[in-house]
């Protein structure tokens, strides 16, 4: 059933992806490292909607001439279950981790007829002193902080229709040529816009499985992909010589672009195929009951 | 361009309102509902087609030639679509506009834009006294929009205003900024005497001014951003119109003290 390009074997399987809410938000420095240095703080701890609250990311650095200041600046991606789960979410990362950075400022990073409040909260660190600028339809504060002031844009836009848990499963036989590989495939994906990769370095090594023999514990290890335990359970997906599995997951803006994101890391990933000992790429998938978003190996290579 | 034009006839005896003429307005009457409407403001009233020669076919520009300012209120209430006026204009042009654009090929006379709360007002020539200032019975001046004047404007300029931005390319009169609640007043050639008198809230921001009132307090040079957030929006909303970037650092005046005080002039930083 599965398919072979250049080495590599792709499984005639879908990933299964979730429906979530999302949203866009541009961070200006003075320079492109503070910018860089704020967006990669308001990130953190952002890798699992379960254990984070949020799926956050990088999506792409901006020009001076791309951010609403002239200055250098970095697009940052934020998911959430719903626009409910997101509020505090935007609150505390752009409140502890914006807010905070030497020369920062914040802005809309995503257009859509829905918003969510971006400086709404921020706003009162001002105590009063804080005052607002209208420009057109977008009302920008003006917090006053130790350097100077901290402008926020008062809201972002927000989409009801993202995309949560694309993905892809790499298998191979060097551990080594298995993380250089995936990570070619996140550089892949880096270029495509309104996705972000949100585990760290955008690889997953600890794919989940639904529940769990504990209760409480909502996931637990994949021991069907577990090379360790090949043999020992009841199933195993790995053939006698695989030595290793990292996953890559996506989140999106839209559905579309989750489905390019997959077709560029798929590419990166058969471009280099059996040589760095790819063996195998497949998904990761519940029966197709759970997630509202299927993405077809076969169709996107 | 397809639209109406109106060629006012001779110097009227009376002042003529023009209020409530506009694009959309007419385009829903009859030529004949048109010439009919009334214009003047005296007991007799003035028929619009015995003020003015009209010609053309209602369309989403209007044409206002050999204006005089004996005309009141043009624009007033535009909510979308041209007015292009070829001469001076009286008292409360661009008054309550929601929208749209007025184009003034002459002089404004005062309250210019009062109560305006969007749209976009270019002045080739000077404006009076009280643009964009509070009219008896308003809460508030101008609230939204954008209002360029290529000339001088006269005193008290921004009065009560809340929103919207004013960029004159020459120099304002006595006490820009009055009682300013919140919005942008960009002089280019300078703000006159004492500006901002019990202004709450607001940016003044120019190359100069002539006189300070004793009240407002120099908070040192600064680096903005929200200058920079200005300076983008008004080049993408004006384009070639945009006034010429601050410098990188300006002197922050704060003030009115003798109130809240979270207004602000902003002059480059010597």
């Amino acid at each position: 059933m599965s398919k072979t390009v250049n080495g590599v074997a792709i499984d005639d399987t879908f990933a299964e992806a979730f429906g979530m809410s999302g949203t866009g938000i541009i961070i200006t420095a003075d320079t492109l490292k503070w910018a860089r240095i704020a967006a990669t703080v308001a990130t953190g701890f952002g890798t699992s909607v379960i254990g984070c609250g949020a799926e956050c990311g990088i999506d792409k650095e901006l020009s001076p001439d791309e951010t609403p200041d002239g200055r250098p600046g970095v697009r940052i991606l934020i998911f959430g279950f719903s626009p409910d789960a997101l509020v505090p979410q935007i609150r505390n990362r752009i409140g502890q981790c914006v807010l905070t950075s030497p020369g920062s400022a914040c802005y809309a990073g995503f257009k859509a007829d829905k918003t969510i409040g971006l400086g709404k909260g921020p706003r009162l660190f001002g105590d009063g002193f804080q005052t607002a600028k209208k420009l057109g339809g977008t009302r920008y504060w003006r917090v006053p902080v130790m350097d100077g002031e901290f402008v926020i844009e008062e809201e972002t836009g927000l989409t009801t229709d993202a995309v949560g848990g694309g993905n892809m499963l790499i298998l191979g036989t060097d551990r080594a040529g298995l993380l250089e590989t995936a990570e070619a495939a996140v550089d892949a994906i880096a270029k495509v816009d309104d996705v972000i990769t949100p585990f760290p370095g955008g690889i997953v090594r600890s794919g989940s499985k639904v529940g769990a023999k504990y209760a409480g514990m909502f996931a637990s290890t994949n021991d069907a992909f577990c090379p360790t335990l090949r043999g020992t359970v009841k199933k195993t997906e790995l053939a006698p010589d695989t030595l290793a599995v990292l996953e890559i997951v996506i989140d999106g803006l839209t559905s579309k672009a989750v489905a390019d994101a997959m077709r560029a890391g798929l590419k990166a990933v058969t471009d280099v195929g059996a040589k760095r000992g790819v063996t195998r790429i497949t998904a990761g998938n519940y029966g197709g009951k759970l997630g509202q978003h299927h993405y077809h190996l076969k169709d996107l290579i | 361009m397809s639209g109406l034009t109106l060629r006012l006839k001779a110097p009227a005896n009376e002042r003529l309102t023009l209020k409530d003429i506009t694009p959309a307005k007419l385009a829903a009457l009859s030529s004949h509902e048109i010439a009919r409407l009334n214009v003047g403001i005296e007991k007799g009233g003035v028929a619009l087609g015995d003020a003015f020669d009209i010609s053309g076919t209602p369309g989403d520009v209007l044409t206002i030639e050999g204006a005089a300012p004996t005309l009141d209120f043009v624009a007033f209430g535009l909510d979308s679509g041209t007015i292009r006026v070829i001469g001076d204009v009286g008292h409360y042009a661009g008054r309550k506009m929601t929208g749209g654009k007025l184009e003034i090929q002459g002089s404004a006379g005062s309250h210019l834009a009062s109560g305006a709360t969007g749209g976009m007002i270019h002045v080739l020539g000077n404006a009076g006294d009280n643009l964009g200032s509070i009219v008896s019975g308003d809460r508030f001046g101008l609230m939204g929009g954008i209002i360029v004047v290529e000339g001088n404007i006269g005193a008290r300029a921004g009065e009560k205003m809340r929103r919207g931005t004013v960029v004159v390319r020459g120099k304002t009169g006595a006490g820009t900024g009055t009682r300013m609640i919140g919005g942008t007043i960009w002089a280019e050639g300078g703000l006159g005497p004492e500006p901002g008198l019990m202004m709450r809230r607001g940016t003044l921001i120019a190359p100069t001014v002539d006189s300070l009132l004793p009240t407002f307090v120099d908070t040192g040079k600064h680096d903005l951003v929200i200058v920079r957030v200005l300076a983008r929006y008004l080049k993408s909303a004006l384009g070639q119109l945009a006034p010429k970037p601050m410098p990188l650092f300006v002197r922050k005046i704060g003030g009115d003290t003798a109130t809240i005080g979270r207004g602000e002039i902003l002059l480059p930083a010597a």
